[in-house]
């Protein structure tokens, strides 16, 4: 029991779970004392579907258009990931040149997921004017993408045996002349995320993670790489056609909030140039070989580099018709575990960049309740807390 | 020696004090069945010597009598340590290292549905053993958080929904 003598010196400020503008749904409840984060915990699940259990009840093939479901971001590697498990169960070789496509829109797609993360990272700064120049670029892509799958966000560009499409000479050439316009834009924007002196202020320094607590914590993707922990499952177990167009893993090693819009920015630059090595020399031959409806029984793990870190899938086959079991990873629950370490001792007004910093799928903070001591609540929403981010800073 | 050949070994060196029976080959690296007492000491093993992190804890739901056909008989049937003859949960506890995989797989009966908190020693398994709890009914003892982390406020008590025998609320 709080001893009715000594008035309470710390406020658990709960932020989410809904928010309408924002993609997902999280809650945190950050406790603070004055302006310092003492702790901070977290509860997800808002936006559960039971993917994983409903995938039991479909077929092999169907099961492939739920899992793509689960990301609106990076839909591409989720089905990547699966249908790679799948065929490592089936025993089949996938054609070479199915892969190379398939790795060519897994790199488009992060372009756009960091591209689109640029933005965000930089809103939450209060930086709006990068925010609407990296998302102006994104549309290069986005068009692109579209261009070559016929979608904006659910690809479908995988079948279980290889993928749906080919790439022909005009598109491209329209990813190259995409590339060819975003390539000097991403050494503007890296030139302004290194110089800008109000955007240093919020990122320099802030949130750093160490390399000992990114590994130890299991952080993946660009949040170990900031830090310097070089988990990148392109280069540690290549897979589908990165070990014919190999990728260098990016780090750094400061660990905080800057290192992360390098890091990102350095793998858009690593992007391009395989996305026009893929395109230079796209291997020739079959899109797909044929997958029986049933598995053999066993089981496999498939790792993929989504644009957010390893995405973990789990694979078993009891010989029938569908799934057995498949279990998903995915990597912001990984990363979720930095900042809730990383938090204590910052300011709440880096929380929302804290929480953007990992690039987290995205989940949303909206209606922030401050509950002062005599026991009223005020309730702020997460244009608020933002608002009030960036006029601490000011 | 191949980089992934010396890190299987690596692993299987350090894991030989807990294992029961003999380490099996995957397509992915090595896997090993852990009594559950001895998984948290097993863990410590890899995490001290710093082979990799812990990637996933993957549920698994093994009611009997099976209701698959023999024929698809899954193949960790006969690892088992006691047999398959009661209704089982298993966790893999899923390391990776580069490109290897090591799993370490404990399995439960229904009734005594508990496992040891590896928490101590990897701090951020938290997450993983919150969910293993709330969609399988596997007790994780000693975890230092058992709020509700996926599943709704308003969610019955006492229902897994990844365990086989659910098929949706009523």
């Amino acid at each position: 029991m709080d001893t009715q003598q000594e008035p309470r010196k710390t406020f658990v400020v709960p932020i989410g779970p809904q928010h309408p503008a924002l993609k997902e749904p999280g809650h945190f409840e950050i406790t603070v004392e004055g302006e310092i984060v003492t702790a901070a915990t977290m509860r997800l699940g808002y936006v559960h579907r039971g993917i994983e259990k409903g995938v039991e009840g479909q077929n092999w093939a169907q099961a492939m258009y739920m899992l793509e479901r689960i990301c609106g971001i990076c839909s591409h590697v989720h089905a990547t990931a699966y249908a790679l498990g799948v065929e490592a169960l089936a025993g089949v070789q996938v054609p070479p040149r199915a892969q190379a496509i398939r790795v060519l829109v897994a790199e488009l797609e992060r372009v756009h997921s960091h591209l689109l993360w640029l933005g965000v990272a930089a809103h939450e700064g209060g930086f709006d004017t990068l925010f609407m120049y990296s998302w102006r670029d994104r549309e290069l892509i986005m068009d692109v993408l579209e261009g070559l799958t016929g979608n904006r966000v659910n690809y479908s560009c995988n079948v279980l045996g290889g993928v749906k499409f080919d790439v022909d000479q005009t598109q491209a050439d329209a990813i190259r002349s995409a590339i060819d316009l975003l390539e000097p834009r991403t050494h503007h924007y890296m030139k302004v995320v290194t110089t800008d002196e109000t955007l240093i202020g919020r990122t320099r320094q802030v949130g750093t993670v160490t390399a000992e607590e990114a590994a130890r914590l299991g952080a993946v993707g660009p949040v170990a790489r900031a830090s310097g922990v070089p988990r990148d499952v392109r280069v540690d177990a290549p897979y589908a056609a990165y070990p014919t167009f190999p990728v260098k893993a990016v780090t750094a090693t400061a660990g905080d909030l800057e290192a992360k819009f390098i890091v990102r920015l350095e793998e858009l630059f690593e992007s391009y140039r395989v996305i026009r090595e893929i395109l230079d020399n796209l291997p020739p031959g079959e899109l797909s070989v044929r997958v029986k409806p049933r598995i053999p029984a066993g089981e496999t793990v498939s790792r993929v580099e989504a644009p957010r870190g390893e995405l973990f899938y789990y694979l078993r086959s009891a010989g029938g018709p569908n799934p057995d079991r498949v279990k998903v990873r995915t990597p912001s629950l990984c990363n979720w575990g930095t900042i809730l370490a990383t938090a204590a001792g910052h300011k709440l007004a880096d929380v929302p960049m804290l929480i953007a910093g990992i690039d987290p799928c995205f989940s949303c903070n909206d209606r922030l309740v401050t509950i002062n001591r005599r026991g009223d609540a005020e309730t702020w929403t997460w244009a608020r807390l933002r608002q009030y981010g960036i006029e601490y800073y000011r | 020696m191949s980089s992934a050949e010396k890190l299987i070994t690596d692993a299987e060196t350090l894991l030989k004090p807990y294992v029961v029976g003999a380490f099996s080959r995957t397509s992915v690296g090595v896997e090993a069945v852990v009594k559950r007492e001895d998984l948290p000491p097993a863990v410590k093993a890899l995490i001290d010597a710093r082979w990799g992190y812990l990637s996933a804890i993957t549920g698994l739901d093994h009611p009997w009598p099976k209701t698959a056909k023999p024929a698809s008989k899954p193949p960790e049937a006969q690892a088992e340590p006691t047999g398959p003859t009661e209704d089982r949960l298993e966790a893999l506890y899923q390391f990776a290292s580069g490109a290897v995989i090591a799993t370490l797989r404990v399995s439960v009966a229904y009734h005594d549905a508990t496992l040891p908190t590896v928490c101590p020693i990897i701090p951020s398994a938290t997450l993983y053993e919150r969910e293993l709890q709330e969609m399988f009914g596997i007790t994780v003892q000693g975890t230092p958080e058992t709020r509700r982390l996926l599943l709704p406020d308003d969610w019955p008590e006492n229902v897994y929904p990844l365990r086989k025998a659910f098929k949706g609320l009523a």
